[in-house]
């Protein structure tokens, strides 16, 4: 990540703070930093969310298109993925220094995505064989302080929530090409299920213990870290949940470890559990903030605070 | 996707006549039904936790410093090893040496489509998924301010393709006299409802990657890298969908497999100094045999001199 520079001596008050299960700024080693959240808010995207994690500030704008689906999934539709790290961030992400990084973390989130478990492509079907929408999720990295993976996740779990389809009124298969009626009143559209949409977590290895949500001087202290991505919960995203009580398990989309250090197999073991509850814990507050949001939404209680808090 | 103009492109809108074929019309059930008998067989005979046989030879390549050629059943991968060279286009000092990998698959290995020359996302992805798992087996402090090359050509691909770039790079690391921690040695298992397949062949991975018929089922694929006398994990990657029981289940087996195959590259590399030391005994033999030979014209030159 963004290199900074950190002397012997921070390192090690850094690595016996999380031995006493207590961080440099007082958390604990599960203990995620207070985020902001906010939806809607670029008007010229379908949907968008803002996410800011103490000092990372992450922006996601979802477009639509409508395009052909691939020949061998007919049924489907399309997802993509593009992070663009802005130099406002590091200068060092100036030109093309960030595209490593960049290229990444859209990876991570490709792979958390492409089981069906994750994300429905099929929903995103219009006719099939002939035409799908194209979801281009685009991720803005507007400040680095450390948990990108995790804050990204996030971030583009509520854009998606937000993410509004016009609705097709008709569609006519014309000589083999099809004639799309697209509704004109912006509030006749569909929204996504977005309820299972994998969230990810880095586990930092510092000393012999793990770190959720590390900051950027700890991911500096770290050789080795584990991102974990999981699935969400369905009912977390229901407004009547006690309806619906059966609680599926969360389930292991992507696992990849990250950096040049390697793991015990046991260690391995822990961190992938913990990193699987870290994702249930996650999800939980994520569902709540974005049913609270939707909510506030449909009274037209909600006041807009863009980037001006 | 950029066309290819050197070949014969089709009219925009046509479409593989493999899409209209019995085998593509499957349907998901099929296809798992198919890759497992009655008697839990796979197609080509295995049981389920039962891994291809392996092998693997050095010295494949004469112009490399080390290289090895790593065979699993159908996947066939060269791995080459070139020596330690400054690092391109950098300033900084960076105390600890690079290692630089490139996975490439040949256009004609896969069989469902041909590979293009431009490296594509998977690719990519798998010289990274390498690169993160050899890291931690090469004394990298050894060579500051270097980089060692590491190129890896996949002939032919029938699965576990990254157990065996893995493998095979590992091999060719120790062949070219790089410093290592330990052997480092990959295997892969795909979960296919619910049931797990070591070692798998690319049709297995083919549909471990598919959409399940039900939702809620077991399906992915995971690969590890071990450095089995530490016992230290140094690759892991999964993909799919499967929960936390499932994937610590799969470690388990694969933490297993991947000491199995540590024997054969040991044996392999045994052998392969075995060989060296052989080669430079009758090396030198012939050296000694070359000198007496020399020195025996000297003394007859010079009693022709002191004749005169």
């Amino acid at each position: 990540m963004a290199n900074l520079l950190l002397s012997p001596l921070e390192k090690m008050y850094i690595l016996h703070g999380v031995r006493d299960d207590c961080r440099s700024d007082g958390r604990t080693n599960i203990d995620y930093r207070p985020m902001e959240l906010e939806t809607d808010v670029v008007s010229h995207a379908s949907g968008s969310a803002r996410l800011r994690l103490a000092n990372t500030d992450i922006l996601v704008g979802v477009k639509t298109e409508i395009d052909l689906p691939n020949n061998d999934q007919p049924g489907y539709g399309k997802l993509e993925f593009f992070v663009d790290c802005s130099a406002n961030a590091t200068p060092e992400f100036e030109g093309r220094g960030g595209e490593q990084l960049a290229n990444s973390i859209s990876n991570m989130m490709q792979k958390a995505y492409q089981s069906s478990d994750a994300f429905d492509l099929k929903q995103l079907c219009i006719f099939e064989g002939k035409q799908c929408w194209k979801l281009y999720i685009d991720i803005l990295i507007l400040e680095c302080g450390g948990n990108l993976c995790d804050a990204v996740s996030l971030a583009v779990k509520a854009a998606l929530y937000n993410t509004r389809l016009p609705s097709v009124k008709t569609a006519l298969l014309d000589g083999g090409n099809v004639d799309l009626q697209l509704s004109d009143d912006p509030y006749d559209n569909k929204l996504l299920n977005v309820d299972l949409a994998p969230l990810l977590v880095t586990l930092c290895k510092i000393g012999d213990k793990f770190v959720v949500d590390p900051s950027a001087e700890e991911e500096n202290c770290s050789v080795i870290s584990l991102i974990v991505g999981a699935t969400g919960n369905k009912t977390n995203y229901n407004i009547d949940n006690k309806k619906n009580e059966s609680c599926t398990d969360s389930k292991c989309t992507t696992i990849v470890m990250n950096g040049s250090g390697s793991l015990a197999p046991k260690t391995l073991k822990n961190a992938i559990k913990q990193g699987i509850e870290a994702v249930q814990f996650l999800d939980q507050a994520l569902g709540q903030a974005l049913l609270r949001e939707r909510r506030e939404n449909v009274t037209m209680k909600k006041y807009s605070y863009g980037f001006l808090k | 996707m950029p066309i290819d103009y050197r070949r014969f492109n089709g009219p925009e809108d046509s479409v593989s006549y493999k899409q209209y074929t019995k085998n593509f019309l499957k349907s998901y059930e099929e296809l798992c039904n198919e890759l497992i008998d009655e008697n839990e067989h796979r197609k080509d005979g295995r049981a389920l936790d039962e891994a291809r046989t392996m092998y693997a030879r050095t010295n494949m390549i004469s112009q490399a410093k080390g290289s090895s050629y790593v065979e699993l059943k159908k996947t066939k991968v060269v791995c080459s090893v070139f020596d330690p060279r400054e690092i391109p286009n950098k300033n900084e000092f960076s105390p600890l040496g690079q290692i630089y990998c490139e996975v490439k698959f040949a256009p004609f290995s896969c069989p469902r489509k041909r590979r293009a020359l431009v490296p594509d996302a998977e690719e990519k992805d798998l010289s990274l998924s390498l690169k993160k798992a050899l890291e931690p087996a090469v004394c990298r402090y050894a060579f500051p301010n270097y980089q060692i090359d590491v190129f890896v050509y996949i002939l032919e691909h029938d699965g576990a393709c990254l157990a065996g770039a893995i493998n095979a790079a590992g091999l060719a690391l120790a062949n070219a006299a790089v410093p290592m921690y330990d052997t480092i040695t990959a295997c892969s298992i795909a979960v296919i409802e619910d049931k797990l397949y070591v070692d798998p062949t690319e049709e297995e991975e083919y549909v471990a990657n598919m959409t399940p018929a039900k939702e809620g089922i077991n399906h992915g694929i995971i690969t590890v890298a071990m450095l089995s006398t530490l016992e230290q994990v140094a690759g892991f990657t999964q993909l799919g969908s499967m929960d936390g029981t499932c994937v610590i289940n799969a470690t388990e087996i694969l933490q297993k497999e991947c000491q199995n195959i540590v024997p054969i590259i040991h044996q392999i590399l045994v052998k392969d100094v075995i060989h060296n030391i052989d080669l430079s005994e009758k090396l030198e033999k012939e050296a000694k045999l070359r000198e007496a030979a020399l020195n025996e014209n000297m003394e007859e030159w010079k009693k022709l001199l002191s004749a005169d």
